[in-house]
């Protein structure tokens, strides 16, 4: 949507001087998609993907372009320390790559991991085909890109992952993306590249931190290609602080018999927006998200579900639990699509959201949008409370009834964890969930 | 009705249904004759004066035809909805004659042209004594106008006002000025302003306090004239504590070129109030080759303003090209109940892009939304459905179930539920499946001798069961039927 005058948001988001790589392709790139933001201006809620997100108080407000202190900010360790997590590791600070923090001696082979700046300064043409486009994945008619345009037009930097063919990659590797405080409200943005070759096999870990204060705006943009057989288990702990505003997409492209298994934990932040894109576009391939939006206070989290079955047998299972307290909102979108041809594609989602506050809101829409015929699809969405029964159940045992509410709230968030293979991790990621529960 | 005509009604039933078998082989679409009837319009092309003109021809007042300019001035602004998941040719709306109308201006029952009389006993509305065998009160609409209202007498005995809309809005201009446009508001969305500025005819209802409607009451809704758009505008108002059943069926004659339908249909329940709805779409659904066929774009909206009040609403969508519509409910009254009970059948190259939207503002409203939608050939199925859950609605409940059937493997079926949740104690549930008929149900019945089209209109009629309970019994018959027939050739 054009706006008749040009946001602040959009004016200070353009008044940066792009990043120059001198690769002629990647500038080009980069020109093309800043013009394309500064012409669309950021959607507003009449945009269907923005329906329930309205960028209306963020697009007033002005963010300074990236941090000139970032290689000198302190950031303890304890900010990403993970239990069941000591691998190889890549952190940024405010969108610049810090060495320092990083994890990056005795890779094993097979394993490229590096600052994205690196890998197209060592060798850019392999990355030509995923830069020179917005997104990997996309409807080209929704407007909703604005963001992924200004990350493609302005991020310098971001992560470059690759596994090669046949390669099992032992320990979980560490992808950290930190906002530290710093004198001003800083935007940064990043893009991140992850392949795996066939039959690699792979468990990643990301991570989204934040000070306090000042407020952030941060995009990240993710594309992730899994070739034939390779196998991915990637874990999202986002945990800004709750005056950062974080807004990503993830793309991620399934080849034959490749498996993808997503758990994401979605906790901080002030308006926090992912969209999670899949297509599942060779024979057999497999993606299973499990997720849990609990945002409080006056946080507003959006998770934007998009899952496109193109080839034969592919199979998706999405299950999403959203927790909304005070007058937070937590949005969810949670859309399938069965392309024609796609015979024998197995679809099931399903969203359950409590509503533990007067001011809360939650808004869901599940979608199946089916094209053939051999194909099992379904999905449940529910809104609603604690069960009454239960919480007597608990009650009649005497445990007091905030406890029992907490039991039981922990309890229906949990579930989403529970296919997590790295036990250790499992438990922390638990204990997060229950720390951000109401007291 | 009494046991002894129900067990002869479904005796005949099944009698006929084996000469339709054979029957069908041969005809498709069995509503799509024309009647040679004489007939006086409008020529086509709209704008101010056009509005007048309807407007005059149906010896309005002043107020209505200020309301229709109103709306007609409101319309030229608004842009053309694009929202839905349907492909649409562009509407020329000059190229459409706004008022059609047999020439014979029917005074009573008894002057309506035999003609006319015969179409509809071709349809199998029952008016005149096979009205009184049904037990159905009939309102025709025949292009623009009511042709003829049955059982009059009998209804005003029972205080029940019941009669084509251009007459309400002769006679009891104070009831209409009071109701009409306070559901759908003139400038509601496209349709229902263009609907609002030119509506020909329609409907009126208003059942008086304490009333129970005595029979069925009925609208038979035909398009025949060529380059025709049909605009009716139906109100039905239910006064405290009273009760009434409606239902509604169209057809239209086959066409190669698409004709619009553009309806309003406002329902108000006061206090304990209950309207029934029913609705089977019959419109011409295009050929094979999905050439022609009625674009059916409707606004049908029902207002639970009284606490207790209840507004149900079932359709069985089997025609049009292109079917856009979304019978809701607004649950203002407490403890207010809203049903939707939806079968949408598509074959060929049918569109339907249709549900219900349930809008809870009051205290432990309810709503319930059951919606079949069936796929074959190259046709595309959607729902599309809102459940809002306001502040106030403290223990509101709705539950939702969407299920879609698909038959080959060109169509799609979609589904597009929102919910939008404000009042942490309101529960909404949905719950939604695609599948196909699975060829273990049809190996069942094919290895009992039953032919592969009689098995697939009975898994059919098994799968729309839930909804077909719902429906007055005629119409249920009717609505068998009409499955039947319109999804012959969709397999083998």
């Amino acid at each position: 949507m054009s706006q008749s005058a040009p946001l602040p948001l959009v004016e200070s988001l353009l008044d940066v001087p792009l990043p120059a790589s001198g690769i002629a392709w990647l500038d080009a790139a980069r020109h093309e998609n800043r013009a394309a933001f500064a012409a669309a201006g950021l959607p507003d809620t009449r945009v269907e993907a923005w329906k329930y997100t309205a960028l209306r108080a963020l697009g007033q407000r002005r963010f300074t372009h990236g941090d000139d202190g970032a290689a000198l900010r302190a950031v303890a360790a304890s900010t990403f320390a993970l239990p069941g997590v000591d691998g190889p590791r890549l952190v940024f600070v405010n969108g610049v790559f810090r060495a320092d923090l990083s994890a990056l001696d005795a890779l094993p082979a097979g394993l490229t991991l590096q600052p994205l700046s690196q890998a197209l300064h060592d060798d850019p043409e392999p990355l030509r085909f995923v830069l020179s486009r917005p997104a990997l994945i996309g409807d080209a008619r929704e407007v909703g890109d604005a963001f992924t345009r200004i990350n493609a037009a302005s991020a310098a930097d971001g992560v470059m992952l690759r596994v090669a063919a046949g390669v099992k990659v032992a320990a979980p590797v560490q992808l950290v993306f930190v906002g530290a405080a710093a004198d001003v409200e800083l935007a940064w943005h990043l893009r991140n590249v992850i392949e795996l070759g066939e039959g690699a096999d792979l468990s990643l870990i990301e991570q989204h931190v934040s000070d306090a204060e000042p407020a952030q705006l941060a995009t990240v943009v993710s594309d992730i290609e899994l070739h034939e057989g390779a196998q991915l288990h990637h874990a999202v702990v986002q945990n800004v602080a709750i005056a950062t505003s974080l807004i990503r997409r993830s793309s991620v492209r399934l080849h034959a018999r490749a498996h993808a298994m997503l758990h994401a934990l979605e906790l901080g932040g002030a308006l926090v927006r992912h969209d999670l894109r899949a297509e599942l576009v060779g024979d057999g391939a497999c993606f299973d998200t499990r997720g849990v939006f609990m945002p409080h206070g006056r946080q507003h989290i959006d998770t934007q579900l998009a899952i496109r079955h193109q080839a034969l047998n592919t199979r998706s299972t999405s299950t999403w639990r959203g927790v909304a307290n005070d007058r937070a909102r937590g949005v969810f979108r949670g859309a399938i699509v069965v392309a024609p041809g796609a015979d024998g594609s197995d679809a099931s989602l399903s969203n359950k959201n409590l509503l533990l506050s007067p001011g809360a809101e939650i808004d869901t829409k599940p979608e199946l949008e089916i094209y053939a015929d051999e194909v099992k699809a379904a999905h449940g969405a529910t809104v609603g409370q604690l069960d009454e029964r239960s919480l007597f159940y608990l009650r009649s045992r005497g445990i007091p009834l905030a406890e029992a509410r907490a039991l039981l709230t922990a309890a229906f968030c949990r579930a989403v964890l529970d296919d997590l293979p790295n036990e250790a991790l499992r438990e922390h990621l638990s204990g997060l969930l229950v720390a951000q529960l109401p007291a | 009705m009494n046991s002894s005509m129900i067990n002869e009604s479904s005796a005949s039933t099944t009698l006929r249904d084996n000469a339709e078998v054979a029957e069908a082989l041969g005809r498709s679409y069995a509503a799509g004759f024309v009647t040679e009837i004489e007939m006086t319009g409008l020529p086509p092309g709209l704008g101010e004066e056009t509005v007048r003109q309807i407007s005059a021809i149906k010896q309005e007042p002043e107020w209505m035809t200020e309301w229709r300019l109103e709306a007609y001035r409101h319309w030229l602004t608004m842009p053309k909805p694009d929202w839905a998941k349907l492909n649409i040719d562009p509407i020329d709306y000059q190229a459409i004659s706004y008022y059609a109308a047999p020439k014979a201006g029917p005074k009573s029952l008894a002057e309506v042209d035999p003609a006319l009389l015969e179409t509809y006993e071709k349809l199998g509305i029952p008016l005149h004594e096979r009205a009184a065998l049904a037990g159905v009160a009939v309102d025709a609409v025949f292009d623009s106008v009511s042709v003829g209202t049955t059982f009059r007498k009998q209804l005003a005995e029972a205080g029940v006002l019941f009669c084509s809309m251009s007459e309400a809005i002769r006679e009891y201009p104070e009831i209409v000025r009071k109701y009409l446009g306070s559901v759908v508001p003139t400038g509601d969305n496209f349709f229902a302003a263009l609907n609002s500025a030119v509506f020909s005819d329609g409907s009126f209802v208003f059942i008086p306090k304490g009333v129970r409607c005595p029979m069925e009451l009925s609208t038979y809704f035909r398009i025949n004239a060529q380059n025709t758009g049909q605009f009716e505008r139906t109100l039905i108002v239910a006064e405290e504590g009273s009760h009434v059943s409606y239902l509604e069926g169209c057809t239209a004659p086959k066409r190669d070129e698409n004709q619009l339908h553009a309806a309003v249909v406002e329902l108000v329940a006061l206090e304990k109030a209950q309207i029934k709805y029913s609705t089977v779409q019959n419109w011409y659904p295009g050929d094979e080759n999905g050439v022609g066929g009625i674009y059916n774009f409707v606004t049908k909206r029902g207002d639970c303003r009284g606490d207790d009040s209840k507004i149900s609403w079932t359709q069985v969508e089997t025609g049009s090209a292109i079917t856009w519509k979304y019978p809701s409910v607004v649950l203002r009254g407490d403890r207010s109940v809203g049903e939707f009970y939806s079968v949408a059948l598509t074959h060929h190259y049918q569109q339907a892009d249709t549900g219900t939207k349930m809008i809870h503002l009051g205290k432990y409203t309810k709503s319930k939304i059951v919606a079949k939608g069936i796929s074959a050939g190259r046709s595309s199925n959607s729902y599309r459905g809102l459940v809002k859950m306001e502040k106030g609605a403290e223990g509101a409940r709705n539950y939702t179930q969407c299920d879609s059937l698909l038959i080959g493997k060109k169509c799609g079926a979609h589904t597009f539920p929102y919910m939008e949740v404000k009042n942490p104690t309101a529960i909404v549930e949905h719950e939604a499946t695609t599948s196909k008929i699975s060829d273990d149900q049809m190996f069942y019945c094919r290895s009992r001798g039953i032919s592969e089209e009689d098995a697939v209109s009975m898994i059919v009629d098994g799968f729309c069961k839930q909804v077909f309970r719902e429906l007055p019994m005629e119409f249920a018959v009717e609505a068998k039927k009409l499955l039947e027939v319109s999804l012959e050739g969709a397999v083998g």
